[in-house]
């Protein structure tokens, strides 16, 4: 983030409208005919009085979206070091509290059994702290005035939004997979504090052994550079119903700068679906018939092998 | 005994080796449902390559008569399509109808599929695995 890359800061200022962190704009002018968005359209304390300078001349805005130059390069795609993960489980296992400890043995022998449930079969965002802890996919890090948001690959609902404009935790957050986090750099370091997690998001040491954290999470990472490409995420996880105390642990992510790794979309739920071409012609997902634990059923192979047959009266045959 | 189960074999390395080798080959799912204990190898032809969110799917084709199982199709679960990218795959990996020679980790459960484990393009002699472990360091092109 030295340098967006790409783009020198007056390109990002054309673009930032792209951002969803941006700094509120005014509302544009409407017509009375038009559609208010009323989020949009309410008054705003960062907003520019009537008469100020537009949002691409405001010399404050400008030089926020500059600052970001200062900050440690983090571009590319960072990709989790998995050899990594298992090796901290093993040398720094999870301090889980007696009761956790149980559960936490008998979903490992129920593993080796065979046991063919996992945590994240369902789709659910794997959330906080368990995306952190044990995911096998790439992430990126977007810069922006006032805010940090990592982004994951394979599915497209992790994100993580750090505030680091200053602001704290509000005091009776909604709660969510990835909780409320607010961060600020020391040098190089983004330190992010996190809390309002959902109970039910997973302290996972795999993606079928991990227990729900049962609320009162709270993580605060430490986010940085060890070597060039390879970017350390200092992890401190308070979850109270779950360790006997703290549990400070290491995941670490090597890093991609060819555009050929970038990060992709995915959609977990895709997995649910076979693409097929159904009888009036378009191109549609239906439901492959699946067994509890996930897997396809080979019956239902993929629909390109097996097309629906042709309805003489489709809107495409009638072209 | 069949000659399908003639191929199944007990893999040299422990199952807690194993799963650290290869348990990156499916990404939303526990491991336990596949026996990585075990490999089996079969001769046939790819049916469908499902390149797609969570898990690439390899679709395959067998002869019954020549594998011995009456079972004629079968998959083969892999990693998201992001992962596989960075060990050098693409949606153009496979193709329907080529021939392959396929090794996967079956189902405990004894149905028709598994992780997999290696595939050889039989037109070509391409070996193609997809261990991310292959591709742990910064820097590739």
């Amino acid at each position: 983030m030295r340098a967006i890359r790409g783009f020198n800061w007056v390109a990002s200022l054309l673009l930032a409208g792209a951002w969803a962190c941006q700094p509120a704009l005014p509302a544009p002018a409407t017509s009375a005919h038009e559609p208010v968005d009323v989020d949009s359209a309410a008054p705003s304390a960062s907003s520019p009085a009537p008469g100020a300078a537009a949002p691409q001349e405001d010399p404050k805005r400008a030089a926020s979206w500059g600052a970001l130059a200062q900050l440690p390069d983090w571009d590319g795609s960072w990709n989790p070091n998995i050899t990594d993960q298992n090796a901290q489980i093993k040398s720094n296992p999870v301090p889980w509290n007696v009761n956790a400890a149980l559960e936490v043995a008998r979903l490992g022998e129920l593993e080796k059994a065979g046991h063919p449930k996992g945590l994240f079969v369902n789709c659910l965002p794997e959330g906080m702290p368990a995306w952190m802890l044990i995911t096998h996919n790439a992430l990126e890090f977007l810069c922006s005035p006032g805010r940090v948001t990592i982004l994951g690959e394979s599915d497209g609902n992790r994100i993580r939004r750090i505030y680091t404009d200053g602001r704290a935790h509000p005091q009776d957050p909604d709660l969510s997979f990835h909780g409320h986090s607010i961060g600020h750099w020391e040098n190089d370091t983004l330190v992010v504090d996190t809390v309002a997690v959902l109970p039910q998001t997973f302290l996972a040491v795999s993606e079928a052994v991990g227990l729900p954290n049962d609320g009162d999470l709270h993580v605060v990472e430490r986010f940085h550079l060890v070597e060039p490409d390879i970017l350390a995420d200092d992890l401190e996880i308070e979850a109270p119903h779950l360790l006997s105390r703290p549990w400070k642990t290491q995941r670490r992510y090597f890093r991609q700068r060819s555009h050929k790794f970038d990060v992709v979309e995915g959609v977990c739920q895709q997995g649910f679906f076979s693409p097929q071409v159904d009888a009036d012609g378009h191109h549609v997902f239906v439901p492959v018939p699946q067994t509890e634990d996930g897997n396809p059923v080979p019956s239902a192979t993929p629909g390109r092998a097996q097309p629906a047959p042709a309805n003489p009266t489709a809107k495409r045959a009638q072209k | 005994m069949t000659r399908w189960l003639q191929k199944i074999f007990v893999a040299v390395l422990t199952f807690a080796s194993l799963t650290l080798l290869e348990a990156d080959s499916v990404a939303h799912h526990s491991f336990a449902m596949f026996d990585f204990t075990k490999a089996i190898s079969f001769k046939g032809s790819v049916k469908e390559f499902l390149w797609t969110n969570p898990h690439v799917i390899l679709w395959f084709s067998v002869d019954p008569a020549k594998e011995g199982d009456p079972r004629p199709v079968w998959w083969a679960e892999l990693t998201s399509p992001g992962n596989l990218t960075r060990v050098g795959w693409s949606k153009h990996s496979f193709k329907a109808n080529e021939p392959i020679e396929i090794e996967i980790h079956p189902l405990r459960d004894g149905s028709q599929g598994g992780a997999f484990k290696q595939a050889k393009r039989l037109e070509t002699g391409e070996v193609l695995t997809s261990n991310l472990r292959d591709a742990e360091r910064p820097g590739l092109h």
